[in-house]
């Protein structure tokens, strides 16, 4: 609401307080200053949806929301840029999108003789609903309606707006370009895929986006984070109780009606589902929320005879443990071999009263979850929670859930302008790895994450080198949660250390609960031979590539307790790990044999270049470090003697790292010449055992060091690696597009970058793998971030400085960035010949080769030829 | 009850055909009836068939004609008949029992002569070529085979066009394939397991029974007019060392 008269705020702040109670968030711009507006107005700091202030003037605004009054400074416009009224309405509404609201959810009531202008209002454009009260004989803006009847007319808007909200209408979501995933129909054979793509987690649930009707193709199912049943290989993700899932609906799968579409915007994390009921349309919205995360919601609003079943059902795939209720509340325990899931839920129906809601009835139902992987949650517990849920309310619960992406997004969006269906793909794979690891306590976070039960929810190397790094980069609390999880399994590992003869921390290639290696030692392939697999006993570098995580996380987030505390437990442990796993030979050569690397066609090999490289990065990392407890010089000058004798497979003549010891001497077989097309998986296409004996690789291996530790490898090694292994590559790991899209856009051969970049992106979105039912594939979601990150922008932490150095395809016109670097809101703007930028305090970056010092407020620098220069 | 029908004739199929004939009846619950069809009313009932202990029918007419309105009983479950021990020729392998899968949707068991059937069926191989999408027209032999108890091992040959572009931790890609690769293209159908080859179908098809020791191989026969049609079924009917269920896709 706009005013030009500070008693129209008086008079309007009963009606106002009353929409906050129940929801509403409420924007208020009048002549007064905010402190002035917020005693007018008197806004509770609890109990209430946020309230936005701003002065008409443009030259201050502030925010109350439930932890008090605050001054907005970056929202706000200065006197000089406001034309009108329209200006700081326009203001208002960019942070309102920073709390998650659409435009196009907005009312804007203009109270005021002085109005919008035309110029204005063209801005404010079709998307926000605009009443002119009071606007006397001045024309009205095309696209703003003239009300009459002054304030009292207002007042009627207001109480009617207070009945809406009362009789629980549905939030609108709003399919935008860019930020919505939209399936239309059902199918039959897909639904698995899209029950995956639609997830909806929030670090500690996970809730499959199958249709709220039930399905005999669909396979619902809910997990908790690090909530695992049965032992050894055995384990996987417990299922927990449904919520997302009414009775009386029919899906069509054979007739293909039933389901007309579903949306999911990836900005709020709220997913749409509209539905052709027996009686009329059913129109559903539902989140997992991201501020309350124990909580999911729905509301369905639906023909009066739907029968909508009970609030909460027992898993598809795990038994109930037991059950009942309490007052109106259900709920469902499930246990595991320890721990377990408990839910309750209730729903509350009501009918449609009013205009075009004859006939129809709103359902609310709510469900909080409880999880342990140590003991089985006490009902009791859940229920409370449940009853703290349901009394703030389903539009307080969607308001602060909203903040709460929008939170998120304002840390780590990325923006290519120039490639529509990229920017889209490049939202969804952000989206999903924020929404699968938690920011508090350990987040076990699995190759597949909370979007499907595949790869039983095994944690693999996956977690620390492609996800935790975005982590690290722009919510530094879900990253040091991933460490947490690795931390709390140190023990297991030092263990698993110890019964090898090894001194230091030996983590596992599958890990699950206990820390304990959990990968199966035999397994069917898919021409249903039984094979012995062998990436748990030989898979070694997954030691090296945790601790490569923890120093990520340190070197983006500056946090010295961990990097002086626990972090250096894992440099540590695994340092003295490698220390007792390095043979030397006579030559004082030294070594690391019968390893597999990331390229896993080739087993058991010796002297693998990733292994090798990642061992004698971290041996020097840990040997730089100062003053650890427990560890004298004598120890640190030995790691630093093995990692400067291990071998690395260099040859100086052609720059190339061999892959491992004989490598060169296998068929030379040039995949890229023989196959019908990349990617393939190489193994089914020429044998297991004919592609061990032939230089064809899975993967980066050899080229994954130039990617994760540019440093440890000879400068300029890249490009004549490139040339070498790429064609030799198959690219049969899912995670091998990114890598490669990564290191060519450094090697700036845009156009096969961007190919291996799309490839990465639509992993998912076209099920390349066939395997997307399962869930999510995290780690290309990730390696599609450093892709954008390391390769194109080329931002690198290194000591202490945020090193950028961009490079940008001729078919983008723009990419910009958002991180968090050493606690700094660091905003990146990259054009072909031009760079921004903004860092909320001072942060120190080196840019081209050159530092500069950004923020507070802009560096904006310009290209000048190798060069960057400041734009004076 | 329903029943089985193990078509005899005097060539060296018979006592095999009789074999499977006796162990489809075990595995369907149903009783295993003998039939001799006679073109010419002088010829004798073979003697092994005589000594059979099911009860025996004996037709006389056109082969084809007698067994595809005896197959189109109610109670006729499957027809059991032997292969000729001949590839080439106007009559190979298989042929009558080609021409009859042409006009009946009951399932036909061909038995080639040299094989030794069991006394109990185990497992099945479900054979299937190409799109997935043919699953479909194997339904009805998975669900046969379900019902008779048996292991079923579907075999799905690709070629170099269809393989899948990514294959991660074989550990648990394999099983996460074949769940969903059954619940994409068989929803609801019984348990079964995949097994993915590559190469020429009949080569490989062929190369599963070795593997996996079935019993009983089912392949899909179209119901169409193309002249080439079936030309992997003809193969794996002219080379099976096991006796061969063809079931009809329309």
């Amino acid at each position: 609401m706009s005013s030009a008269a500070p008693e129209a705020v008086t008079r309007a702040a009963d009606s106002l307080r009353a929409l906050g109670r129940v929801g509403a968030l409420v924007g208020v711009i009048a002549p007064l200053t905010v402190d002035e507006l917020s005693t007018r107005l008197a806004w509770p700091t609890t109990g209430a949806a946020d309230l936005l202030l701003a002065d008409r003037y443009g030259s201050e605004a502030a925010v109350i929301d439930e932890t008090g009054f605050h001054h907005l400074t970056s929202s706000t416009r200065t006197l000089e840029d406001v034309g009108d009224v329209g200006d700081v309405a326009i203001g208002t509404l960019e942070e309102l999108w920073r709390r998650g609201v659409d435009s196009r959810e907005v009312l804007l009531l203009i109270d005021g003789l002085s109005g919008l202008t035309h110029r204005s209002a063209s801005v404010l454009g079709a998307d926000v609903t605009t009443l002119q009260f009071n606007a006397g004989r001045e024309s009205t803006p095309a696209g703003v309606v003239s009300v009459t009847g002054g304030s009292a007319r207002l007042r009627q808007v207001l109480a009617d707006q207070l009945r809406r909200r009362r009789r629980r209408s549905l939030p609108e979501v709003v399919a935008r370009s860019g930020w919505s995933i939209v399936v239309k129909g059902f199918d039959v054979e897909h639904e698995r895929v899209n029950e995956a793509l639609l997830a909806l987690a929030n670090g500690y649930v996970g809730t499959s986006g199958a249709t709220l009707a039930p399905n005999p193709s669909q396979h619902p199912w809910v997990l908790a984070t690090g909530v695992y049943d049965e032992d050894g290989a055995d384990t996987h993700l417990l299922t927990g109780p449904r919520v997302f899932e009414l009775d009386g609906l029919d899906t069509g799968a054979g007739a293909g009606a039933g389901i007309l579409q579903r949306v999911l915007d990836l900005r709020t994390g709220v997913l749409c589902e509209l539905a052709e009921g027996e009686g009329g349309d059913v129109v559903s919205v539902r989140f997992a929320s991201l501020a309350q995360p124990t909580t999911s919601v729905l509301r369905v609003r639906c023909p009066t005879g739907l029968r909508v079943g009970p609030a909460l059902r027992p898993p598809a795939d795990d038994s109930v443990h037991d059950q009942g209720r309490s007052g109106t509340a259900l709920w469902i325990r499930v246990a595991a071999s320890t721990g377990g899931i408990a839910a309750a839920a209730t729903q509350r129906r009501t009918r449609g009263r009013g205009r075009g809601l004859v006939g129809t009835s709103t359902l609310d139902r709510v469900a909080v979850y409880a999880s342990n992987s140590d003991t089985l949650p006490d009902p009791a517990t859940t229920v409370d929670a449940l009853d703290r849920a349901g009394s703030t309310g389903f539009d307080q619960l969607l308001g602060q859930h909203r903040r709460a992406w929008a939170r998120r997004w304002e840390d780590a969006d990325i923006v290519v302008e120039g490639d529509d269906e990229l920017q889209l793909a490049i939202r969804f794979a952000l989206f999903h790895l924020m929404a699968s690891a938690s920011d508090a306590g350990e987040a076990a976070v699995g190759a597949r994450g909370l979007t499907g039960t595949g790869y039983s929810g095994h944690v693999f190397w996956d977690a620390d080198v492609f996800v935790l790094p975005f982590l690290a980069a722009t919510h530094p609390a879900s990253a040091r949660a991933m460490l947490e999880y690795r931390l709390r399994r140190l023990p297991a590992a030092m263990n698993a250390a110890r019964a090898a003869g090894r001194s230091g921390a030996r983590f596992p290639w599958e890990s699950a609960r206990t820390g304990d290696d959990v990968t199966p030692t035999s397994a069917r392939d898919r021409s249903g031979r039984i094979i012995p697999i062998l990436t748990g006993q030989l898979e070694e570098h997954i030691v090296a590539d945790v601790s490569w995580a923890a120093c990520c996380y340190v070197d983006w987030s500056g946090d010295d307790e961990f990097a002086l505390g626990p972090g250096r437990r894992i440099l540590v442990e695994t340092a003295r790990y490698w220390a007792s796993r390095i043979h030397l030979e006579p030559d004082d050569s030294a070594h690391i044999n019968g390893v597999i690397g990331p390229d896993e066609y080739h087993e058991r090999v010796d002297d693998n270049a990733y292994t090798n490289v990642m061992a004698r990065w971290n041996l020097r990392r840990a040997a730089e470090a100062d003053g650890i407890d427990g560890v004298d010089g004598d120890e640190q000058r030995h790691w630093l003697e093995l990692a400067d004798a291990l071998v690395d497979g260099y040859d100086p003549d052609t720059g190339i790292y061999e892959q491992f010891a004989g490598f060169g001497r296998l068929e030379p077989l040039i995949i890229e010449e023989v196959a019908p097309r990349r990617p393939i998986a190489a193994d089914l296409l020429l044998g297991a055992e004919r592609v061990a004996g032939a230089q064809v690789i899975k993967q980066a291996d050899v080229l994954l060091l130039h990617h994760l530790v540019p440093d440890e490898v000879v400068p300029g090694s890249l490009e004549p690696n490139l040339r070498f292994y790429e064609p030799r590559t198959a690219h049969g790991s899912s995670l091998s597009p990114a890598t490669h899209a990564s290191l060519l856009a450094r090697a700036r051969d845009f156009d096969k970058a961007l190919e291996a970049l799309r490839l990465a992106a639509r992993m998912d979105l076209d099920d390349l793998t066939g395997s997307t039912a399962g869930g999510l594939h995290l780690a290309t979601m990730g390696g599609l971030w450093q892709a954008l990150a390391f390769g194109f922008a080329g931002l690198r932490p290194r000591a202490g400085m945020l090193h950028v150095d961009p490079v940008l395809p001729p078919s983008w016109s723009s990419l910009e960035l958002r991180v968090r670097f050493r606690g700094s809101k660091v905003h990146l703007r990259v054009e072909h010949s031009y760079l921004s930028i903004h860092a909320d305090r001072s942060t120190a970056v080196v840019v081209g080769g050159t530092p500069f010092s950004a923020g507070p407020g802009p560096l904006e620098l310009r290209r000048q030829g190798p060069h960057w220069e400041p734009v004076t | 009850m329903s029943k089985v029908i193990a078509a005899v004739d005097s060539s060296a199929a018979m006592r095999p055909v009789l074999a499977m004939g006796r162990a489809v009846a075990v595995a369907l619950g149903a009783s295993l009836e003998v039939l001799h069809v006679v073109e010419d009313e002088n010829e004798e009932v073979p003697a092994v068939a005589q000594a059979t202990d099911a009860p025996m029918r004996t037709l006389s007419g056109e082969p084809i004609e007698v067994l595809s309105s005896v197959a189109a009983e109610e109670d006729v479950l499957a027809v059991v008949l032997g292969a000729r021990d001949s590839s080439s020729g106007p009559h190979p392998a298989g042929h009558l029992a080609m021409i009859l899968a042409g006009q009946t949707t009951k399932p036909l068991v061909v038995v080639p002569p040299g094989s030794h059937p069991p006394e109990q069926l185990h497992t099945a191989l479900v054979a299937m070529k190409g799109t997935p999408g043919k699953a479909r027209v194997l339904r009805r032999s998975i669900e046969i085979s379900a019902r008779a108890g048996l292991e079923i091992v579907v075999v799905h040959v690709q070629d170099e066009d269809s393989i899948p572009s990514f294959s991660d931790q074989v550990q648990h890609e394999t099983e996460a394939y074949a769940q969903e690769f059954f619940a994409r293209h068989l929803i609801g159908a019984p348990q079964m397991r995949l097994e993915l080859r590559i190469g020429v179908p009949a080569v490989e098809v062929l190369r599963a029974i070795e593997s996996t020791q079935a019993e009983l191989v089912a392949v899909g026969w179209p119901q169409t007019d193309d002249p080439n049609r079936g030309a992997v079924a003809r193969e794996i009917l002219d080379r099976s060392p096991i006796p061969i269920l063809l079931m009809a896709a329309t």
